[in-house]
């Protein structure tokens, strides 16, 4: 959908002639003149304005009454007057309406200092009030879930929070209660508000009536410093400012970046601030002792035993980059196992996914989509992709898109989405069956025959074919969002294969002219900076810069075997932990029980706590200091908000010394050494210096390098049928799901606790009764032997044949089921407990 | 007389040559003018005041060491750990960390009170900017101007220190006096 184009129009505001875009708000286009119209309700991130609190009356030429400048658009010859009696009069009537009820707690109040209604009585009220009578009053301070409280007298009713729950979260749960005087704002039945993105009403509210529970009177605007950083929890890399106070994050507050999260944060990246201050965060490298337990130890001592590890095994190393890992860090970690230890056996995706010549395909800067082209697009096709898991900002973008533009979605994948409402399509196939739906799809689009590879993905043909009807009769700006999930298990490539296939047909490449360039492939990686450690080389069969390698190294599965085995001695984890973040828990722990593991991690989760024989503990996001690569292709800048505490150091350095102590010559002393050293290797990189990328990021697909890519593979000619979904013949077919709050800083933050997940297992209700499960019941859950316990959700926009297994639960939930299964393909036993 | 600026020349004026009977009785003079001020003091008594066995009486609004009240009846603290002191304060010298008050754990009136309250005396330039920025009348200036001590961190004075009545008052000037 072409971005919408705005000729500029002049209009006199206070006598003064300005030039603003036109249909702008008066609102806005008054601050191009350097006029400030007060406003509360206004806020532009939320849609179109209401009118709802009357402050920003203004007189317009021609219109007998005062008109709200929220709200009406500026046209060529407008004549505005701010200073006129008439206004002056309107403005002082309604700051002392809006204060009769409200309460003088400024000095208790946490908005105090920072408060909109503070400022705009001072600049624009009276300054003495005429009102005598009692105040009417709430019981107050409420919960209004266990991260936000609510005063009730404090509200100014302005809708700001109802309408962000209402139409920008679409969560539908706050709502105005009672009339008059007495409204206020709350949920139906006060249940909790507990949504993904609820924080964001905090920082809506205009004054003090929304305030964060874990911030609560911790400072005031004069204690506190901001630093400006990226959230590095998902692939999303919001924006944010962090608030610190005595060298401490007390609040993270958005950093509006319309190209990356809007001015939006999710819960996740608002509240686990609190998992850097928590006791148990490592906060000093730690040792294996003699009897197999870990002891602190000093920073030389744990680097040399790393070492002398490293160094026995040589090119029988292995290594893993993920969580937050960084750009820097990874091109250092593969530049430490291939010169120093000349091993090729890296990865950084959590399962096997297409290879090299196929990612430099899909992620070719003509066919990348940028996150606001979710916004514009004509139709966007969801695969396989929950936004809410894989980065939650997303979903608010394409929230935003089908709201107010009329962008239209398509959902397909093995379990439902949060966005299924909202889709034209909704297709559901198989779990594993990724293949043959992305082969039929193919057909579908090209003309050939969908009914085979449908079958094998268990969809029906006509629903396949009714997708790409509607795909080819959409606009031309078409944007296929997907999850590395869809792209990984053994048919991986044949998997890429098809979606690039899909993407030729659809002519999402911007290189044959067509369309506004709106179009394109947009994948969300599995970790923070998925894509960012794919270009630095941490792949085994990538270079820095997606370059071929030599000799190319084992994929994961091929890694977990080595190290079962006696091919491989040790294994480098950075960031991530074999058993808690990856497929085949089984595999994993067998593997690093007869490896050595040299781990960088935060948190002694199982992997790290139970194998490594060596840890160091890990910055946290707060503390970081790098670039990371958007999924889009925007390199973007983790700067420090807080020092690091004492006992914990840089993760480049970690590596650093690491490749000193086995003989590397080349020194680093600061993360911007490492990252020139990066852009010297990364072709397309080339001559991006930290100042140009400065806050807001610098897509390096729009940059003259971009020229550089590799060139990817064209032959796209399926080479094998589709793998066939075993039929479920009385068994469950498994889908993982897994929950935004599986990480372990939401387990560590005091705020965020509650919301880690349970194991669930979701199946649908034919199912549950067929098997004699009810909602709610114990249920076990088995492969080859293996078996865990849920309790079962009924949930009937899951098809017959599937279960929706919740992964990363304390305890294992779904990642235990090993086998086949952790590839996707499996059929596990469901029987009630 | 002032030279004329043309003139290269200044006129010297000199007092009464020295030595001879009229300098006798000049400088006999002189020394009982002194003295005669001398006597006079004597007569007053002393004015010394034997510090610090004796203090001069401040003024009501002499400016001096902070005192944070609590009310009289409930005996919660008045302060409310809002801040604003901190935020008036040219020096920068007062820190408030603020808590919130729970039914069980009730320190002050409002909803928050002041957990960390210090004070930094060797900052403090004693303007009384933070008594009159306070809502509560939380903080007022006290009359001690007895200050000083062996190091710098015991200048940091504590919320328990403000609030402890000071041991040893110094002497209020009384109304008129
Ligand atoms: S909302 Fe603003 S005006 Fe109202 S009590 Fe709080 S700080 Fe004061
Ligand atoms: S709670 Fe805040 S955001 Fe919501 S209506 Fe009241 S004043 Fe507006
Ligand atoms: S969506 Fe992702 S990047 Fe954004 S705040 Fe949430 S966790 Fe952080
Ligand atoms: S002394 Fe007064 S101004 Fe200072 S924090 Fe306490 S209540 Fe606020
Ligand atoms: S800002 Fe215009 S009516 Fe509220």
């Amino acid at each position: 959908m072409p971005r919408p184009q705005r000729s500029p129009i002049t209009f006199t505001i206070d006598g003064r002639d300005v030039v603003a875009p036109e249909g702008t708000m008066l609102a806005d286009a008054a601050k191009v003149g350097d006029v400030e119209i007060p406003v509360f309700c206004y806020e532009p991130k939320l849609g179109a304005p209401v009118g709802a609190c009357r402050m920003c009356l203004v007189e317009v030429e021609g219109i007998p009454k005062l008109q709200t400048a929220c709200s009406t658009p500026v046209k060529d010859g407008m004549v505005v007057n701010t200073t006129a009696p008439k206004v002056k009069a309107a403005q002082e009537s309604v700051l002392e309406f809006l204060l009769v009820n409200h309460p003088l707690d400024c000095p208790v109040c946490d908005k105090g200092g920072e408060c909109p209604l503070q400022d705009i009585s001072y600049g624009w009220g009276r300054g003495l009030s005429r009102v005598a009578e009692p105040k009417r009053h709430f019981t107050k301070p409420l919960e209004l879930s266990p991260l936000i409280a609510i005063d009730r007298e404090r509200c100014i009713l302005c809708y700001r929070c109802v309408r962000f729950s209402q139409e920008v979260a679409e969560d539908h749960q706050l709502v105005f209660l009672e009339r008059g005087a007495d409204t206020y704002v709350g949920t139906f039945d006060s249940h909790p508000y507990v949504a993904p993105f609820s924080g964001n009403i905090i920082e809506l509210c205009p004054v003090g009536a929304l305030t964060s529970r874990p911030y609560r009177f911790r400072a005031r605007p004069w204690d506190i410093e901001g630093g400006g950083t990226v959230c590095t929890l998902c692939p999303g890399q919001c924006n944010v400012t962090h608030t610190v106070r005595d060298e401490r994050v007390l609040r993270t507050l958005s950093r509006e970046n319309d190209a990356v999260d809007d001015g939006w944060l999710c819960d996740k990246g608002r509240f686990s601030y609190q998992a850097a201050t928590a006791p148990e965060r490592l906060q000093q490298p730690l040792v294996r002792d003699a009897d197999g337990n870990l002891q602190p130890a000093s920073w030389d001592d744990a680097l040399d035993r790393a070492a002398s590890i490293l160094r026995a095994s040589g090119e029988r190393t292995a290594a893993i980059a993920g969580g937050r890992t960084l750009n820097e860090e990874g091109y250092l970690l593969q530049r430490l196992l291939r010169d120093q230890l000349s091993s090729p056996h890296l990865e950084s995706r959590i399962a096997p996914g297409p290879s090299r010549e196929l990612l430099a395909a899909l992620h070719a800067p003509a066919l990348q989509a940028t996150v606001p082209d979710l916004e514009f697009a004509h139709h966007v096709l969801l695969l396989d992709i929950e936004p809410q898991e894989a980065a939650p900002i997303l979903e608010l973008r394409l929230r935003k898109g089908a709201r107010r533009l009329g962008t239209k979605l398509s959902v397909a994948g093995p379990r439902p989405s949060a966005l299924d409402p909202r889709a034209q399509h909704v297709l559901r196939y198989a779990p594993g069956g990724n293949e043959g739906f992305l082969k039929a799809l193919a057909a579908a689009l090209e003309g050939g025959d969908v009914s085979g590879p449908a079958a094998a993905a268990g969809i029906d043909a006509a629903a396949v074919s009714g997708l790409a009807d509607t795909l080819k009769a959409a606009g031309e700006d078409r944007v296929i969002l997907y999850s590395d999930a869809l792209l990984s298990g053994p048919g991986a490539d044949e998997s890429a294969r098809a979606l690039l296939r899909i993407a030729a047909a659809l002519s999402l490449s911007g290189e044959d002219g067509a369309g506004s360039g709106g179009a394109g492939l947009l994948g969300i990686p599995a970790t923070t900076n998925g894509r960012g450690l794919r270009e630095a080389g941490v792949l085994p069969d990538a270079g820095p810069g997606l370059r071929a390698v030599a000799h190319p190294g084992r994929d994961l599965p091929g890694i977990a075997e080595g190290l079962a085995g006696s091919e491989l001695d040790a294994l480098i984890a950075l960031g991530v932990d074999p058993i808690a973040d990856l497929q085949g828990r089984a595999a994993w722990r067998q593997a690093l029980g007869a490896s050595h593991l040299i781990a960088v991690s935060s948190f002694l989760t199982e992997g790290v706590a139970g194998y490594a024989a060596v840890v160091f503990p890990q910055e946290a996001p707060a503390e970081q200091e790098g670039t990371l690569t958007h999924p889009d292709g925007r390199v973007q800048r983790a700067r420090p908000a807080v020092r690091r505490p004492d006992g914990i150091r840089s993760g480049w350095w970690v590596l650093a010394q690491l490749a000193a102590r086995l003989g590397d010559r080349t020194t680093l002393h600061t993360a911007g050494m490492a990252f020139a050293e990066l852009t010297a290797e990364v072709p397309f990189l080339a001559g991006l210096t930290l100042d140009e990328i400065g806050g807001k990021g610098v897509r390096w697909p729009t940059l003259a390098e971009a020229a550089t890519w590799p060139k990817g593979t064209t032959d796209l000619e399926p080479q094998t049928d589709a793998t066939v979904v075993p039929p479920a013949n009385g068994a469950l077919r498994l889908a993982r799901q897994s929950s935004p709050w599986r990480i372990p800083e939401v387990a560590a933050s005091k705020a965020l606790r509650f919301l880690v997940p349970s194991a669930d297992a979701r199946l649908a209700p034919a199912d549950a009764e067929r098997l004699g499960i009810t909602e709610g019941s114990p249920v076990a859950l088995s492969v080859d032997g293996t078996e865990i316990s849920a309790t079962a959700r009924l949930d009937s926009r899951i098809p017959a044949g599937t279960v929706v297994a919740q992964a990363g639960v304390p305890g294992g939930g779904a990642d235990e089921l090993g086998g086949a299964a952790a590839g996707g393909i499996g059929l596990v036993e469901v029987r009630s407990a | 007389m002032t030279p004329a600026p043309e003139h290269d020349s200044y006129f010297i004026e000199r007092g009464p040559e020295p030595g001879g009977t009229g300098a006798v009785g000049r400088a006999f003079g002189e020394t009982l003018r002194g003295l005669k001020t001398t006597f006079g003091r004597l007569v007053e008594g002393p004015t010394t005041v034997q510090y610090p066995e004796e203090k001069i009486p401040v003024y009501p609004r002499f400016r001096g060491r902070h005192r944070l009240h609590r009310f009289e009846d409930t005996g919660l603290e008045k302060c409310v750990g809002c801040s604003l002191c901190a935020a008036a304060c040219p020096a920068d010298c007062i820190r408030v960390v603020a808590a919130e008050n729970t039914p069980d754990h009730r320190v002050s009136g409002g909803e928050r009170y002041a957990a960390v309250y210090e004070i930094n005396m060797s900052r403090c330039i004693f303007c009384g900017y933070c008594e009159l920025a306070c809502p509560f009348d939380a903080i007022t200036m006290g009359n001690d101007f007895e200050l000083a001590d062996y190091t710098r961190s015991d200048l940091i004075f504590t919320k328990e220190m403000l609030l402890a009545e000071p041991l040893e008052r110094t002497p209020l000037r009384a109304e008129g006096e």
